[in-house]
């Protein structure tokens, strides 16, 4: 919805940056660019990798911006960018059975992403606290388990709330291709998952 | 068999994937089954569960890093130029030959309206012009949106409807104009979005709040509900989109939105208050009774209870 009612402001900045107006680009970038990184982040864990997703999304976008003909809207084009390199990132990387979410800092030190949020809710316990992450942590081990399409495709739809039609655009396939891939991403969630149900 | 169907559409329609065809042919479905409607319950609590899950925000110091670095890289990347898109995108080229003619008419066509317009505007349309005012010496610039960096500040006159704008470019630069001039609108469509000074933001969307029938200053104010970081800009959002809750079906989804997952409990409320005189639709209903069932906050419970127990049952 929110792409939506970017398409009016996008199509002139597009339009300036392809001019090659590099202000233009960069206002277009700040519309996106903290989604981007949030869906990067959580899908890699890592915020060094995170910030490389970022960055080559953006400079390919830069690059490619001459070919983009408004057939799709900007919101679309710049995730489908985004999301190759992700499943680029994921089926690249060695993934470690029973994976917390966990980030490494620019020190190269590790630390759990779930530790990170703050829990600003009235009421908020330790006791509480420890089991959200225990579950964080037990969510974070059943996706890590998920083909990386199948990840891809329930991160937007589960965690960015994307129709799936935009999905199965994003990823350069049909909604009902879509469809399926959340189905069984869903299934083996729920097997995975089934003792906390 | 129609056990087995509903099962398999179970997870779209929590997802709310479904036509609306299937959507009711579940829903009578569900209304006879216990099974399928204890299949339902259990799907949803999975997804609540899921949704529990924190997914962490990058921290501002990631994002400003990361902008930092893409600025310095985009420093020394060119933009692929015609001969590049020529040579690594045949089929679009072909596809431009292609559409040649169809894009000459209807430039011809654009240009020729363009050109009665503009000499209909010229003659007629000198009574309340926007007045640019760039430093040093330029007087009547008309800067294209895309240069602009950022917006200043938006003060108004009062007892007026004049808005006085100041904006950046290469250089600072104002504009003044009435509310209605479309200039002004455009700088605070663009004000209301640009996200560096969050008071330049809520001035923005305050003034727009006077013009919500504008099918875009609807567009931009869902866009601020739905992604300003400060509530008080979502707050004034949410007030100038109040009068569109029951006819405009994206408007009371926005509003649903926020009401579900704004990380301000004030925001939550005054949504909350927006949707009860709706309460009788099957959206507004089914996001009430989930929020009485399991919101974790004890008085979005309780107000969502008590708006549900004044619904009167639906077959």
């Amino acid at each position: 919805m929110a792409a939506q009612g970017n398409r009016i402001d996008d199509t002139t900045l597009i339009r300036e940056a392809q001019q090659g107006n590099r202000a233009a680009f960069e206002v277009l970038v700040r519309h996106y660019d903290q989604s981007v990184l949030r869906l990067a982040l959580h899908l890699t864990g890592s915020e060094a990798d995170a910030q490389d997703i970022h960055q080559d999304a953006f400079l390919k976008a830069y690059k490619n911006l001459g070919s983009f003909r408004f057939e799709c809207s900007f919101y679309t084009w710049i995730y489908r960018i985004v999301t190759n390199l992700c499943l680029d990132h994921l089926r690249k990387r060695n993934v470690r059975k029973e994976d917390a979410p966990v980030a490494t800092d620019h020190s190269g030190e590790e630390y759990s992403l779930i530790d990170q949020v703050p829990d600003g809710r009235s009421g908020a316990n330790p006791e509480r606290d420890l089991m959200r992450r225990e579950l964080g942590r037990k969510i974070g081990a059943a996706l890590s388990r998920l083909t990386p399409r199948e990840r891809m495709v329930f991160e937007l739809k589960h965690y960015h709330g994307l129709k799936l039609r935009t999905v199965g655009e994003m990823l350069n396939t049909t909604e009902e291709t879509a469809k399926n891939t959340l189905f069984r991403a869903t299934q083996k969630l729920r097997s995975a998952l089934s003792e906390m149900r | 068999m129609k056990c087995d169907w509903v099962k398999d559409n179970i997870v779209f329609y929590v997802y709310n994937e479904l036509e609306d065809d299937a959507r009711y042919e579940v829903e009578q479905h569900l209304a006879r089954c216990t099974d399928c409607t204890a299949e339902l319950k259990s799907a949803r609590k999975f997804h609540t569960t899921l949704s529990q899950a924190p997914v962490a925000e990058p921290s501002p110091n990631l994002l400003a890093a990361s902008r930092m670095r893409l600025q310095e890289a985009l420093e020394t990347t060119t933009q692929g130029g015609f001969w590049q898109r020529l040579v690594f995108d045949p089929g679009n080229w072909l596809r431009q030959v292609r559409m040649a003619p169809a894009v000459a008419a209807v430039l011809f066509i654009v240009g020729f309206g363009g050109g009665i317009a503009a000499t209909y505007n010229f003659m007629g349309g000198r009574s309340t012009p926007t007045s640019f005012a760039s430093n040093p010496s330029s007087s009547s610039a008309s800067p294209l949106e895309a240069s602009i960096t950022g917006i200043r500040s938006v003060t108004t006159e009062p007892g007026s409807n004049q808005v006085n704008i100041k904006y950046d470019t290469v250089s600072t630069q104002e504009a003044q104009g009435s509310l209605n001039d479309q200039k002004i609108q455009q700088l605070l469509l663009f004000a209301a979005r640009n996200n560096f000074n969050s008071g330049v933001r809520m001035d923005s969307v305050e003034l727009l709040t006077q013009a919500p029938n504008e099918t875009n200053v609807r567009e931009v104010l869902m866009y601020s509900l739905q992604n300003d970081t400060n509530p008080g800009v979502r707050l004034k959002a949410l007030d100038g989109l109040s009068g569109f809750v029951r006819q405009d079906v994206r408007v009371r989804n926005a509003v649903l939105q926020s009401l579900i997952s704004d990380a301000n409990i004030g925001v939550r409320m005054q949504a909350l208050h927006l949707v009860e005189p709706m309460k009788a639709d099957s959206g507004v209903r089914s996001v009430l009774t989930r929020l009485a069932q399991s919101d974790q906050n004890a008085s979005i419970r309780s107000q969502a209870r008590a708006m549900m127990e004044q619904v009167p049952e639906m077959d």
